[in-house]
C-alpha cells in the first residue's frame, strides 16, 4: 500500500488533519457550533465551483471562500445572538445554492466535483499536502498559544469578554481556522463528510473525558485511528475514503457509548452490593 | 470614592426602552445590592455597567483614580450559571483555575501561589472536597458556588454577581453574604450583587438600589441610603 506515492500523501494528509480537526471539533461542539464545519464545507464547494468558473485554482478559491464563510458566520452569529443555529443555516444554504448554480454553468467539471463531494485518496496532490501541513501547523500553534483564553471563551463567552475583552477577535479567529481546516480536509473526506472528522471524535471524547485536556487527547487519538483505519479499508475495499472514515468513526462512537453504559452499570452494581454488605454487617452486629 | 458612573443612560430591547434616564454611581469598596421585581431590568443594568451592552444614549464610565493604580479586574458570575454547559469536560479545580488565566495572560506560568489561591477560593465557598468532581455532576447550587470560586480566583477588585445565591440552601446563602462582606471590609473590593433576598442579605449590604415600577410603566430606582441614584425624568 505504501509503495504508492498517493497513499503516502493520503496518510500524511490524514495524520495532519487527524490532529487538528478533532481538536477544533471539541471547541466547536462546546460552543454549540457542531454544524459549523458542515456549513463551511458547503461554502467551500461554492469556492471550488467559482475557481473553476473563473479559471483560478479550485483548491485555493475553495480555501479562500471557506475562510470568508467563517467570517460571515461569525458576524451573523452576533446579529442572531439568541438563535445560534440561524447563521449556520443561512450560510449553509447560501453556499450550496451558489455552488449548484456555478456548477451548472460549468458542466465539464462534474467529474472532478464528485471527488470534492465524496473525497478521493488520489485527490491529494503535493500542493494540497503542503496546504494541509500549513493549516495543521498554524492550528497547533494557535491552540497552544491561545489555550487559556480559548478555554474561557468556550466555557462562557460573557465572562470571558469581561475578564479579557478580546473575545470578538478570538471567536473570529476560531471561525477562520475552521474554514481553513475544512478546506484543507476536503480532498480526503469530501465536502459531505468533512464535519465527521470534527464532530464524531469530539462526541466520543466529550462523553468519556473527565478533564479538558483529556477530552482533546481522546478526540485526537480517536480521529487518527479512524482516519488511518478508514484510509486502509478504503484502499483495499475500493470504497470512497470519506464515507469509510466516517463509518469507522461512527462505529467507534457507538462502541464507546455502549462500553461506557456497561461500565456505569457495573459500577452501580458494585456500589449497591457494597452497601448491601455493610447493611447486613450492621444488622448482624 | 466613585468607581463607576452612569449618566442619563437609556437602553431597551427592540423598540421598547426598559431603562430611561438612569444616573447612578457605584462607590469603591462598597457592597451594593440591586433589587426589584422580575422584568425590572436588573441584569440589563449590570450588563450596561460591565460594557457587555452599549446604551442607546448616555454614558457609562470607570474612574481610574478609584483603582489606586491597580488594573481593573472584574469577576463576573452571570445569572443561571448552572444552566449552561453542563457537559463541559472539566473538573471543578480545573474550572476554578481558569479564573486565574486573564491575570496570567498567554505565557506566564501557573505557580504554587495560584494553586493556593484556587484552594482558598474553593474552601471559602465550601467546594474543596468536590475539586476532583466533573462540573456536570454537580447540582445547580454547587455549580453556582464553583463559579463564584472561579471569580474569586481571579483576584478581582470588582465583583459583579447576578443572583449568585440562586439554588443555594439557607446556610450557604448566609455564609456567602458573610464571605462577600469579608472581601469588601478586609480586602477592599467592590461587590455589586443583584438579589431578591433582601431580608437575608440586607444586614450585610452598604447600600441597596431598588428598582420599582411607576404607574406610567417606567422603572424608577430608589435607594435605602445616601441616594446617588436617580431614575426617571423628574426624580
Amino acid at each position: 500500500m505504501f509503495d504508492y506515492e498517493f497513499m503516502q500523501r493520503a496518510f500524511w494528509a490524514g495524520a495532519l488533519i487527524g490532529i487538528i480537526a478533532p481538536v477544533l471539533g471539541v471547541y466547536l461542539m462546546l460552543r454549540r457550533q457542531a454544524l459549523m464545519a458542515d456549513t463551511l464545507s458547503h461554502v467551500s464547494l461554492a469556492g471550488v465551483a467559482l475557481g473553476s468558473f473563473i479559471g483560478v485554482s479550485p483548491t485555493l478559491s475553495g480555501f479562500a471562500i471557506a475562510v470568508i464563510g467563517g467570517v460571515i458566520v461569525e458576524q451573523l452569529r452576533r446579529t442572531y445572538r439568541t438563535y445560534s443555529e440561524v447563521p449556520v443555516a443561512i450560510v449553509m444554504t447560501s453556499g450550496l445554492a451558489l455552488a449548484v448554480v456555478l456548477m451548472s454553468m460549468n458542466t465539464s467539471l462534474s467529474k472532478s466535483f464528485s471527488s470534492y463531494l465524496f473525497g478521493s485518496i488520489v485527490a491529494v496532490n503535493q500542493t494540497q499536502l503542503w496546504m494541509i501541513g500549513g493549516v495543521a501547523l498554524a492550528g497547533l500553534v494557535y491552540f497552544i498559544i491561545f489555550r487559556r483564553p480559548l478555554y474561557n471563551l468556550t466555557f462562557d463567552e460573557e465572562t470571558a469578554q469581561i475578564a479579557s475583552g478580546h473575545v470578538k477577535w478570538l471567536s473570529l479567529s476560531l471561525s477562520v481556522l475552521t474554514g481553513m481546516t475544512v478546506a484543507a480536509a476536503m480532498p480526503i473526506v469530501g465536502v459531505l463528510l468533512v464535519s465527521s472528522l470534527m464532530v464524531l471524535p469530539a462526541s466520543l471524547a466529550l462523553r468519556i473525558a473527565k478533564g479538558f485536556l483529556s477530552a482533546i487527547t481522546i478526540a485526537v487519538a480517536v480521529g487518527l485511528t479512524g482516519i488511518f483505519s478508514g484510509l486502509t479499508a478504503s484502499y483495499y475495499a475500493n470504497t470512497p475514503p470519506g464515507g469509510t472514515i466516517a463509518l469507522i468513526l461512527l462505529v467507534f462512537l457507538l462502541v464507546g457509548i455502549a462500553v461506557q453504559r456497561v461500565y456505569i452499570k457495573v459500577l452501580k452494581r458494585k456500589v449497591f452490593s457494597k452497601r448491601e454488605t455493610i447493611t447486613k454487617e450492621q444488622g448482624i452486629s | 470614592m466613585i468607581l463607576s458612573s452612569m449618566r442619563n443612560v437609556m437602553f431597551g430591547y427592540g423598540e421598547t426602552p426598559v431603562l430611561q434616564n438612569v444616573s447612578l454611581d457605584i462607590h469603591s469598596e462598597e457592597f451594593v445590592g440591586i433589587t426589584g421585581p422580575n422584568g425590572a431590568a436588573k441584569s440589563t443594568l449590570l450588563k450596561l455597567m460591565l460594557g457587555l451592552i452599549k446604551p442607546w444614549s448616555g454614558s457609562v464610565s470607570i474612574n481610574q483614580e478609584a483603582l489606586k493604580g491597580r488594573k481593573l479586574t472584574i469577576g463576573y458570575v452571570p445569572q443561571q450559571v448552572s444552566a449552561f454547559n453542563s457537559g463541559f469536560p472539566s473538573k471543578v479545580s480545573e474550572l476554578v483555575k481558569s479564573g486565574c488565566y486573564p491575570g496570567l495572560g498567554l505565557f506566564r506560568r501557573f505557580t504554587k501561589e495560584h494553586e493556593a489561591l484556587v484552594e482558598q477560593s474553593l474552601r471559602q465557598v465550601g467546594m474543596w472536597d468536590y475539586r476532583d468532581r466533573k462540573i456536570g455532576e454537580l447540582s445547580g447550587g454547587q455549580k453556582q458556588r464553583v463559579c463564584i470560586a472561579r471569580a474569586l480566583a481571579g483576584k478581582p477588585n470588582v465583583l459583579v454577581l447576578d443572583e449568585p445565591t440562586a439554588g443555594m440552601d439557607a446556610g450557604s446563602r448566609q455564609g456567602f453574604y458573610q464571605l462577600m462582606r469579608h472581601y469588601v471590609s478586609e480586602h477592599g473590593i467592590t461587590v455589586i450583587m443583584v438579589t431578591h433576598g433582601l431580608e437575608e442579605s440586607g444586614e450585610f449590604l452598604d447600600r441597596v438600589i431598588s428598582l420599582e415600577q411607576r404607574e406610567s410603566e417606567e422603572w424608577q430606582c430608589l435607594t435605602t441610603s445616601s441616594c446617588s441614584v436617580r431614575f426617571g425624568p423628574e426624580l
